[in-house]
Order: C-alpha cells, then structure tokens, then sequence
C-alpha cells in the first residue's frame, strides 16, 4: 500500500464536527456503520491474572466477558455495540491463540445478532511485541509474529484491527523523563512516525486481503505515558503543559495509520483523535469518563465532544455489585452513547458537543489544547506541512503551545511551573532548524550515544 | 465553539493553581545547600542537573585536599537530597529529579575514580519488569529515585524470567526486590516470583506496583508490597533500612 499524506483538512471548520457522525463513516461487523449518525459503546477488558495460564483458560475467559456484554446489551436495551480485545502477550506471540480466541467471541457476537438484532462488530489489538528483551525489534523476527498474529484474527472473526505501536519509544521514554521537547519531537513525530509507515502498509494489506477493517492506532505509548506521568493537578511527576505537547506531536504520528491505509475508527486512548478526524473525516473512538476503571484523566466529558464509539478502556473482569465488571462498564457507555443519540435525534448534538467541552476545557492545559475548536487548530498546522514528517510535529507542537498562551492570557490558570515549562519549551521549538535532514542527523547522533538501547536501524535509518 | 461559554471559576477549582508555594524551587533549594564553600557548587550543580559543573566542582574540592569517597557522602549527597527532599514536597517535578540523578551518577563515578576505595551504599535493591512485560518507564523511574535516595540499585531490565529473578536476589542479597508490570496476565508472575523466593527460604520485601497491578492482589501473597507510585520505592527502602518487617511495610503503603 502506498503512503498518501493528509495536506488538507477534512471538514471546512471545527464547527462542523460532531460526535456519532463522521464525514466517511465505516461500515464493519454485523450491520454496524461507525459514524453514520448513531455513537456505539465499545468495551474493552482484560482476562484476571490467572486466566494467562493456558490457551484454553484464555479462550474461556473470553467467552465469558463476550457473553455477559452482550447480555446486558439486550437486557437494558441498546442497539448496538463494539467489542475489542486487546491481547494479552499470550496471545500475540501465539497467533493461533488470539485467532481461537476472536473465533470464540465472534460465535457468541453472531448468535446475539441473528436472534436479537443487535448491530456489533470485533476489534482485536494484537500487542506490540516487537522488542527483545534489551531493544525495540521493530523490523525483525517478532515483527513477522505480530503479522502473523493478524492475519489469524482477521481470519478467525475480528472485524477491525488495531494496534498501539511502540515506534519511537525508547528515545521518548528518556526525552520526556528530561524535559526534552526536541527529543519528544525526533521520538513521536520523526521516529514514530516512519514505523507507523512500515507497520500500517503491512496491516492495511492483511485488512485488504480478509476484508475486515484497518482501524487505526494510537501514540499510547508516549502520548498516554506522558498523561498517566503527568498525573493530577496535585501530582509533580510532569508539566501538564509538557503532556499536551507530547500529545499534540502524537496526531501527525497517529495519522500516519490513515496515510498508509487505515480508515477508522481510531482507537479509544487516542486522545489526538479529535485531531485526526479533523484531518481525516474518519470515525474515532474516544474514552474519557468512563474508563475511570482504567484511568484518571482531566477531559472526561470534553473528550466525547467528537467521537463516534465510546470507550471504557478497560477493565479487569471480575465480580461487581451491579453483575460483572464488563457488564457495569458497557452499560454506563451505553447510557453515554444513548444520551449522545438523543441529541442527534433531536438536533441538540451541537448544544450537547459544546457542554461536554466546556466543562472541561479549562480543567487543565491539556483539555484547553484538545477542546474541538482547538484542536482543529492543531490539525491545520499539521496538514500546512503534511508531506514533512518532522515539519509537521513541530508545526503542532508550536501551535499547541501558542494556544495554551493564549488560554494563559484569558479563563486558562496556570502554575508558575506550568508556564515555567511552557515557556521552556516555546524557546527549545524556537530554537529548532527548519530543515527536517539536519534535524534528524542531529538527532541521530544526540540520541545514538545517550540513549544506549536506540537502534537506528530499527527505523530504516 | 460557537455559542457557548463558561465563568469556569464557578465549574471547578484548579487546586495546583490555588495550593502552589509561594517560594519559587531556586530559592526553596538556595535554604538547603550545605554552607561549606566547597561542597556548595557542587550540590547547585546537582539541582541544576549540570554534569559538567559537578565534575567541576568536586576538582576542586578534591585539589583543596577533600577525600574523593567522602565527597559522595558530604557534597553529591546532599546536594540529591536537597532534589528529593523538594520533590517529595511538591516543589520540583520528576524530570528534575532524573536530570539531578544524571549529574550526580557522574559525578559518584567520578569520585570512584579518584580512589581506590568502594562508596558503602545505603543498601542494594533489586529491579526488574515482570515476565512477558516490556514497559520498562516504571522500573527506570523507581531505579533512578532510589540510586538518588543512596541504594546501589541491580537493574534486570524488562521481561525478566522468573527464575532469573530468583538467582539475582541469591546472589545480590538485596535489602528489597522490586517488580513494574503493565497488564494483569504478566504481574501474575510476581505471585510466581514470591513463591519461588519462599521455597527459597528468601524472605525479601518485594515491592510491586505499575500499571494494572493492584493491593488486592499484591496483597495475597506473602512478600508482596503494593506500592502505588514510584516514590514510595525508596521510603520504603529506608523502612527496610530502620528495621521494619513486610507485615510492617504493608500497614503503612497499603492504602486502601
């Protein structure tokens, strides 16, 4: 598949964008239309401890978690519904594990349809195994494992694949625990990004090949670390102003997956989606206040403002008061999808689209950045220089930080040591050459010797 | 936004904004230098972060007749403990911390490399990520916020074997392990772990945390000790060191 960069936007201003409906929706699974004017749940677990033991107890487990969701669909009342898997190690580096796995589920997915009519379709998220011990493997051996693992679940039930690639994160891991913008650029926008291009064209081509959906990834690994570092207003692990250019920079990484052949719907951590869709017209998943069982974060309700699944991240099966962990959990996204689909029936989305931002947006820099109006914002400079990978991250995380200023200068407070870093890092992006060849080769020889477990080949370099 | 808008002061509290010290971190930092004119520069050179300067200064020091070894102790010591003393009451934020680490590491093996005497650590831990796991930003932060509290620190690395686990901690002698894990399938490992180290005879204190680890299943087996965030990882080394057993140490970090 063939590398296509996104040089313009999808839609003609922020305000066009809503949540359940996307500009080139996506159809997949049993009869679902993912941002064709409807929002869907998407529930997201993980098997308890004890289920990794055996590719049987697994298998089991699964069957259970994709039983009591689709239950409690029917019993309460909602019409449709996602499903996603994210594997365990297990069953990524056994492929034929995640394929009777998915084979499992979808069985189970397919009886509930055919007798209720519930719309719903899989995803599986292989895990990025691609690392030895003591590096990243990008491009060998586990490479061929983790397509492998893909092409099983494609064959076996799963209806979109996804992935959260790791690209970039061994320069990252040491940049953002520094204070390093110039080296968070050169990790997600730089390096990322070129191992999103690899890694996307091989899954676009499983996706082609069963007819399932290529759905995109999302920069979890640095952008979400630089979330969950970042932590509360009261925790001093990382500048919230650091994180949210950590995430700005995320968005060209994670659009590379639609350059190289995905179509949607981005996957539920990504909280760069607003971005991407902006760009891209493609249907995201989001999550925010109800992944609370996964995460804190400081966006809940705004980050709902555009998607078109809703997600809880996910969440350890086992026993709640109100039934089963998954059961509590896909019901509260049901009620939240059910909520979004009353104001589309009723033409309010955009009334309801801007209370979820608002009573956000100046919780914290990172929700004023990713506030729809905003972050289209960001999408701009990003497609300004579409076709310059580095340019482009620069582009965004610059932009992101001239928001923040202007958030700063109005309802936006910020610490002193807020600004203290935003401020250090508006010199750091100002002091940056413009040429993305001396960037790198600068970059590359900063990071090759202080960074010891950094191979450049990794990247094709 | 097009129509809508908000006083947010009346919507939620910005605590960090509203709690922030008053003291800025230089000048919260300048009341915990040590006074002695040698030692000085070289603990401001480990709050800035600056490797180079630290070098610099424990030259100097070392020319004006200073012991190399008891400079770690005297100025490369204090001047860490000034970064986490600030860190540990929300002054600095981590990054601080790492970069300080950084300077103060080279500058430890600068001293070692004047003498032909070895440092004595406050006590050796053990690190590794689970079997299976490769997120490692944990580990690296728990290592380097205990090599800055004065523990000589063994890192496994990531996607450690069980049994490897095992023979670090025979051979090491650690006063504590440590375990990061991400997800819920590889921290079943730890269990493993502990029972490994029991049928051993290993009664180490064995500090979990990351991820999706949680007390309540930290909390089922013998050695474990939840450890909610990476900070916790050298208060609790410094329990170990004071003489506080495992049960001891579950009362006071677990929590919830």
């Amino acid at each position: 598949m063939a590398i296509n960069r996104y040089t313009k936007m999808a839609y003609g201003s922020a305000d066009d964008m809503i949540f359940g409906k996307s500009k080139f929706p996506v159809k997949a699974g049993l009869d679902l239309e993912i941002g064709g004017g409807y929002t869907s749940p998407e529930v997201n677990y993980a098997p308890r401890p004890e289920a990794g033991a055996s590719k049987e107890k697994l298998v089991k487990e699964y069957q259970r978690i994709t039983t009591d969701i689709m239950n409690r669909m029917v019993q309460v009342g909602f019409p449709s519904v996602v499903l996603e898997t994210e594997h365990v190690e297990q069953m990524t580096n056994n492929p034929t594990w995640g394929g009777e796995v998915a084979h499992a589920q979808k069985e189970i997915m397919e009886e509930f349809h055919d007798e209720y009519g519930i719309k719903c379709a899989l995803r599986h998220t292989p895990g990025d195994i691609r690392e030895d011990r003591d590096f990243l493997g990008l491009r060998g051996d586990k490479f061929n494992v983790l397509m492998e693992s893909f092409e099983e679940v494609a064959a076996n039930g799963a209806d979109l694949l996804s992935v959260e690639s790791m690209g970039g994160k061994e320069v990252f891991d040491y940049a953002i625990l520094r204070n390093d913008v110039p080296g968070m650029l050169y990790a997600i926008g730089c390096l990322g990004t070129m191992d999103m291009d690899f890694l996307w064209q091989e899954i676009a081509s499983v996706a082609k090949k069963h007819n399932v959906v290529a759905a995109g990834d999302t920069d979890c690994s640095e952008a979400n670390t630089a979330m969950f570092i970042g932590g509360g207003l009261l925790d001093k692990n990382l500048a919230h102003t650091l994180a949210i250019i950590a995430r700005a920079i995320s968005a060209p990484r994670s659009l590379a997956a639609y350059e190289a052949g995905a179509v949607g719907p981005g996957k539920d951590c990504g909280y760069e989606n607003t971005v991407i869709k902006a760009i891209t017209g493609m249907p995201m998943t989001q999550e925010g206040k109800t992944s609370t069982c996964a995460h804190s974060d400081v966006m809940g309700n705004l980050v709902m403002q555009c998607c078109d699944l809703w997600s809880n991240e996910s969440v350890e099966y086992h026993a709640e008061f109100g039934g089963t962990s998954v059961q509590c959990w896909s019901e509260s996204l049901g009620y939240d999808c059910a909520l979004m689909n009353t104001a589309l029936a009723t033409g309010q989305e955009k009334t309801l689209r801007d209370l979820f931002t608002l009573s956000d947006k100046y919780r914290d820099p990172q929700g004023y950045v990713l506030a729809y109006d905003n972050a289209y914002r960001v999408g701009e400079a990003i497609v300004k220089d579409g076709n310059d990978i580095y340019l482009r991250a620069k582009n965004a995380a610059i932009k992101s930080v001239e928001i923040m200023e202007e958030g700063a200068a109005g309802k936006l407070d910020l610490t002193r040591f807020e600004m203290g870093a935003l401020t250090d890092a508006k010199a750091a992006l100002e002091a940056l050459t413009d040429d993305q060849d001396t960037f790198m080769s600068d970059c590359m020889a900063k990071y090759k010797e202080e960074v010891k477990v950094f191979l450049p080949e990794n990247y094709g370099l | 936004m097009t129509s809508l808008d908000i006083d947010p002061s009346e919507i939620l509290v910005r605590y960090n904004v509203k709690m922030e010290k008053a003291m800025t971190p230089e000048d919260a930092a300048a009341e915990l230098y040590p006074k002695e004119e040698l030692f000085r520069p070289i603990a401001e050179a480990i709050f800035e972060g600056e490797e180079d300067d630290v070098i610099e200064g424990l030259e100097a020091a070392i020319a004006a007749g200073k012991d190399p070894i008891a400079l770690i102790d005297d100025a490369l010591m204090v001047g860490m403990k000034v970064v986490t003393d600030l860190y540990d009451e929300g002054i600095i934020f981590l990054p601080n911390v790492m970069m300080s680490a950084d300077a103060m590491l080279d500058g430890i093996e600068f001293c070692k490399g004047q003498s032909n005497e070895a440092p004595v650590s406050k006590g050796k831990v053990v690190c590794h990520v689970a079997e299976g796991d490769v997120h490692d930003i944990g580990k690296s932060i728990v290592a380097a916020l205990l090599r800055a509290n004065g523990y000589e620190v063994v890192d496994l690395g990531r996607d450690v074997p069980v049994d490897e686990v095992i023979e670090a901690v025979k051979a090491e002698n650690p006063i504590m392990l440590t375990g990061t894990a991400l997800m819920t399938t590889t921290m079943y490992a730890f269990k493993a772990v502990n029972d490994r180290l029991l049928e051993a005879g290993l009664k180490v204190p064995f500090a979990c945390g990351g991820g999706a680890v949680n007390q309540d299943f930290v909390a089922t087996y013998d050695l474990g000790v939840y450890g909610e965030e990476a900070a916790d990882a050298p208060k609790m080394a410094d329990k170990i060191v004071a003489g506080a057993s495992i049960s001891a140490l579950k009362e006071e970090f677990h929590k919830h």
